[in-house]
């Protein structure tokens, strides 16, 4: 009973996140999504792809459906700033909630090119996948809103509505954790939370290098306090991996989730070169912004 | 003189029972489905299930049109089928989900790089995540054959000098770095031991 009660405790009162969601908070989580892409393509200088030895080039997802001549095509420099721009253009048509659900769904389509594009050239990491999800869920929900609408024989979108691609977006990201944290434990075994495991990983992407390059995980080994830290750390990160869902459900827990995750995403970026930032900022959707600021929340019938 | 049954068992029994019992059925069910996916289907299936009755989720998901349901029910769905395809690539963004996933166990860790010497006779390193930023990772270069690696050298040097033509690369060198995992005590080093494999002379354009 006792175990219940501060479980309990701990675990705060059981709210769905964003029920109560408004058209202003899903307006700026669109904002915020696509300007987050917007920024995100304005750094890359895609182009410079077509540099790049084309043997390297093993097509993800769609593209591998492409023929050879249409990927020669595409690779080209032209073909690659077509790509971005046709992109930036419509991300920011998506910033004017015009036509909503025709300009989501073609930044969408285009998104998953490019998403797919970069990583063709190497192995198909996880930054950004749950960033494009979101542009699906809300393409997704656009759509579906419409053909309520039109089919439901409703005249204005009823409140709850708004939360339904806020809540899917957090459910999203959460299960990209625990996913993670489950193919962790399950196949990986004992060994990779025993052993040399973590060190050898902050070695090797150390040595390795990424776009942040701090030089200092291939000294860990030579730090027991850090290795400490490390070996520690990673069944408790794990834990909280697997339990991420319960953000969608418990605000206590998010904000104990926020703060350790945060810390883990930051100590990944010093020892090991690795930076999930699109996840840092999708973290803004697991505050229940509408249960703090009224001008959020959706008014009720 | 019959013993009195306990009215209630301890919950810790409970949990012992339980526990025994689906260790049990894993077990049972892991000979004709790979523990590696059963596992996780248990774990996965046991969360899903505390949403599928937390009374709040369904009043929610019962509110939503039949629109909104299959938009809910095919991103989650995708995300979870993707993950058990095992596969990356084939089906992206539907992909798994894996990081650290296994035991790393060489010891002593090994790297490939690439470190140019510019005109000037300054040692710069090359890394394709830097001058190719849209790339995120690439394969370890050991992954690649000679002729890919000397291919991609050419190809790194090339955008640097487009962005150095002040002071361009002259030579890259591949070498292999090697860190200890368990160095001497009190053993610190500036930077990892390396030993050079190739050297391409990038003055010639050959």
């Amino acid at each position: 009973m006792r175990t219940s009660q501060t479980l309990r405790h701990l675990l705060g009162p059981l709210e769905l996140i964003h029920e109560q969601a408004g058209p202003r908070l899903l307006r700026l989580a669109r904002l915020g999504i696509f300007a987050l892409w917007i920024v995100k393509l304005l750094l890359d200088p895609l182009w410079r792809l077509a540099e790049m030895p084309r043997e390297l080039f093993q097509p993800v997802g769609i593209l591998a459906l492409l023929p050879a001549g249409a990927v020669d095509q595409f690779l080209t420099s032209n073909g690659l700033a077509a790509l971005l721009f046709t992109t930036l253009g419509l991300l920011v048509l998506g910033l004017t909630n015009r036509a909503f659900p025709l300009v989501s769904t073609a930044a969408a389509a285009c998104l998953t090119v490019y998403s797919c594009l970069i990583r063709s050239f190497g192995p198909a990491v996880h930054t950004d996948i749950v960033l494009l999800l979101a542009v699906y869920a809300l393409a997704g929900f656009a759509w579906a809103d419409w053909i309520a609408l039109k089919f439901g024989g409703k005249k204005s979108v009823p409140g709850e509505w708004n939360s339904y691609p806020l809540i899917t977006i957090v459910a999203m990201l959460t299960l990209s954790y625990c996913l993670v944290g489950l193919n962790r434990t399950v196949a990986g075994g004992i060994g990779v939370f025993t052993g040399d495991t973590m060190e050898a990983w902050a070695v090797d992407a150390s040595l390795r290098g990424y776009y942040f390059n701090t030089n200092l995980g291939w000294h860990v080994p030579e730090w027991p306090a850090i290795v400490f830290m490390l070996r520690s750390g990673l069944p408790f990160i794990t834990l909280f991996e697997i339990t991420a869902p319960l953000c969608v459900a418990s605000s206590h827990y998010r904000w104990i989730f926020l703060p350790v995750m945060l810390s883990f995403h930051l100590l990944s970026l010093v020892f090991m070169n690795i930076f999930f930032f699109d996840d840092m900022l999708l973290y803004l959707l697991l505050i229940d912004w509408s249960r703090r600021f009224p001008a959020l929340r959706a008014a009720r019938a | 003189m019959s013993a009195r049954l306990p009215s209630r068992l301890h919950p810790a029994v409970v949990v012992a029972i339980i526990g025994f019992s689906v260790a049990l059925i894993i077990w049972m069910v892991s000979f004709a489905v790979p523990f590696k996916l059963a596992g996780q289907a248990y774990l996965l299936i046991a969360i899903l299930l505390a949403f599928r009755y937390w009374p709040p989720m369904v009043r929610w998901v019962a509110s939503m049109p039949v629109a909104h349901r299959v938009i809910f029910g095919v991103l989650l769905g995708g995300m979870i089928l993707g993950h058990y395809t095992l596969n990356g690539r084939t089906y992206f963004p539907f992909v798994v989900w894996e990081i650290f996933p296994f035991a790393h166990e060489n010891d002593p860790v090994t790297c490939r790089e690439f470190i140019a010497t510019t005109a000037d006779g300054n040692k710069v390193r090359l890394l394709v995540e830097q001058l190719f930023p849209s790339i995120v990772q690439i394969n370890p270069l050991d992954s690649y054959s000679p002729e890919t690696t000397e291919h991609l050298a050419r190809a790194l040097a090339k955008i640097y000098n487009e962005h150095h033509a002040d002071n361009p690369v002259r030579q890259v060198d591949l070498f292999v770095m090697a860190v200890k995992l368990h160095p001497p005590a009190n053993e610190s080093r500036a930077q990892p031991s390396c030993e050079l494999l190739k050297r391409y002379d990038i003055s010639s354009g050959r």
